[in-house]
């Protein structure tokens, strides 16, 4: 658990998410190349260069929208989590793409440009008073900023050396991005696209992360009330050796375990990465983070030895055969007497 | 102008290269015990610390001093991201429909004048 860091921490399930990703990117990209020839306007050819600029363009702005959806998805239906655990590796592979695609058009469009290929870039078009002809290439520039900076604060090391706060503020800059990036494409291929194909693609897969997202709030919106004590439930709703997760309003859950005829209650959120640890349950009496098997004991959120992670704990009481969880949480690995079940 | 922010940018990058070399070479010893004695990651880790040196400082800083608020690192801004997904929402459609709307053959274009023919030259009028 609390391991030295390494590079990549590879396992198989990282190996096969990996490989299919890659095996998705490269086919998209030679089908592309193949496929888009066939709708483009014979009166506008298109070079390889340009096929190839949109084909990166088109893959990246697919990928962050998949991105996007997996999220919400997750929330809507648990089986899609797995899905979620590894979705950095995507992340990261999106800002190559994008990354490519970029280069191409630095290569091409400006490769005979007199001053440096990123100048050029920067004072081709500053018409910024206008919409129409609007040098939609900042949008893209931002949006690639973003995923560049999500990329290289993608190490474990970043999130706890930054703190989760400062790290998620960061991370989602993810929404600014892609609605940036819809923009660059509304903006720049989109108005002179002659094929709607490509357009509905693109309208359709924006407005599914706009759906799902909105759908997944709804979801989530429970009461959320404002007493010291917030209502958890019977006890016999909570199945042995699993949790539940109580929101407490604002940003903060809870996970409120039951094992051995008793009730424990931590954050919901990993050490680790915030992994939900209300979604994982009991291992030799200690809970384990669903997402990377982190693990704590329950009466004290402390890792068992020689691990040092703490997390931390919470009150409980009964009031006749409900449970109350208090919303003030103790500083992290504070002994709570678990409640005995009656 | 562009030729300024290229080199704003320069400089910005090679002041975090220095940051960088200091920082993993003896900062994150000091404030991260998970990362002492394991050196393979570290170069990973550069591009970060030069893109985002100044935060590197003030968190190292924070860190240094010990004012680092453990309650804070449990409360990840989820409101916030509510309120994205909700922005990104209404944004799209906006973006998408405007950007058709003003599309050079969109619906708010002037529709083409059909011009008339010059007049035609005498004696072809009944060709
Ligand atoms: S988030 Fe990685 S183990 Fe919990």
């Amino acid at each position: 658990m609390s391991v030295l860091y390494t590079p990549v921490q590879w396992n198989r399930n990282k190996f096969l998410y990996d490989g299919v990703l890659l095996a998705g990117v490269v086919a998209y990209i030679l089908v592309f190349l193949q496929v888009a020839p066939l709708f483009v306007d014979a009166t506008r050819p298109v070079d390889g260069a340009i096929l190839r600029m949109r084909a990166f363009g088109t893959c990246a702005f697919l990928m962050l929208t998949l991105i996007l959806c997996i999220g919400p998805l997750a929330r809507l239906d648990r089986r899609f989590l797995p899905l979620l655990y590894n979705r950095r590796h995507f992340g990261v592979l999106t800002c190559v793409v994008a990354a490519t695609h970029a280069l191409q058009v630095l290569g091409w469009y400006y490769a005979f440009s007199p001053t440096p290929r990123l100048e050029a870039l920067l004072s081709a078009n500053t018409s910024f008073g206008q919409v129409l002809g609007f040098p939609f290439e900042v949008f893209g520039i931002f949006a690639l900023l973003v995923l560049t900076l999500m990329a290289v604060t993608s190490h474990d090391f970043w999130l706890s050396f930054l703190t989760a706060p400062v790290w998620k503020a960061l991370h989602l800059l993810v929404y600014p991005a892609y609605a940036a990036v819809v923009a660059h494409m509304a903006l720049g291929y989109l108005q002179d696209a002659k094929n709607p194909a490509f357009a509905l693609l693109a309208g359709g897969g924006a407005l599914t992360v706009a759906g799902l997202h909105l759908a997944a709030r709804r979801r989530d919106r429970a009461a959320r009330g404002a007493a010291d004590w917030v209502t958890v439930g019977r006890p016999a709703e909570i199945a042995d050796g699993r949790a539940r997760i109580v929101s407490l309003g604002g940003d903060e859950r809870v996970a409120v375990f039951r094992y051995d005829g008793r009730l424990s209650a931590v954050s919901n959120a990993c050490a680790h990465q915030n992994g939900p640890l209300g979604e994982g349950r009991i291992v030799d009496g200690c809970i384990t983070c669903p997402w990377h098997g982190f693990q704590y004991r329950p009466a004290d959120g402390c890792s068992p030895a020689p691990f040092t992670e703490r997390i931390p704990t919470y009150r409980l009481k009964l009031d006749g055969d409900t449970v109350l969880v208090h919303r003030t949480a103790n500083p992290p690995g504070t002994p709570v007497e678990p409640l005995a079940i009656p | 102008m562009a030729a300024g922010v290229v080199t704003v940018l320069q400089i910005y990058g090679m002041a975090g290269l220095a940051v960088a070399a200091v920082f993993l070479a003896w900062g994150i010893d000091r404030v991260d015990q998970n990362a002492r004695g394991a050196f393979v990651f570290r170069p990973l880790l550069i591009p970060g610390v030069a893109l985002l040196w100044p935060l590197v400082l003030w968190r190292w800083g924070a860190l240094e001093r010990g004012r680092d608020p453990w309650a804070g690192r449990y409360r990840p801004p989820r409101r916030l991201q509510d309120w994205l997904g909700i922005g990104l929402a209404a944004a799209i459609p906006v973006i998408l429909f405007g950007a058709l709307l003003i599309r050079q053959e969109g619906p708010l274009e002037r529709p083409a004048e059909l011009l008339e023919p010059p007049p035609a030259a005498e004696g072809e009028a009944d060709r």
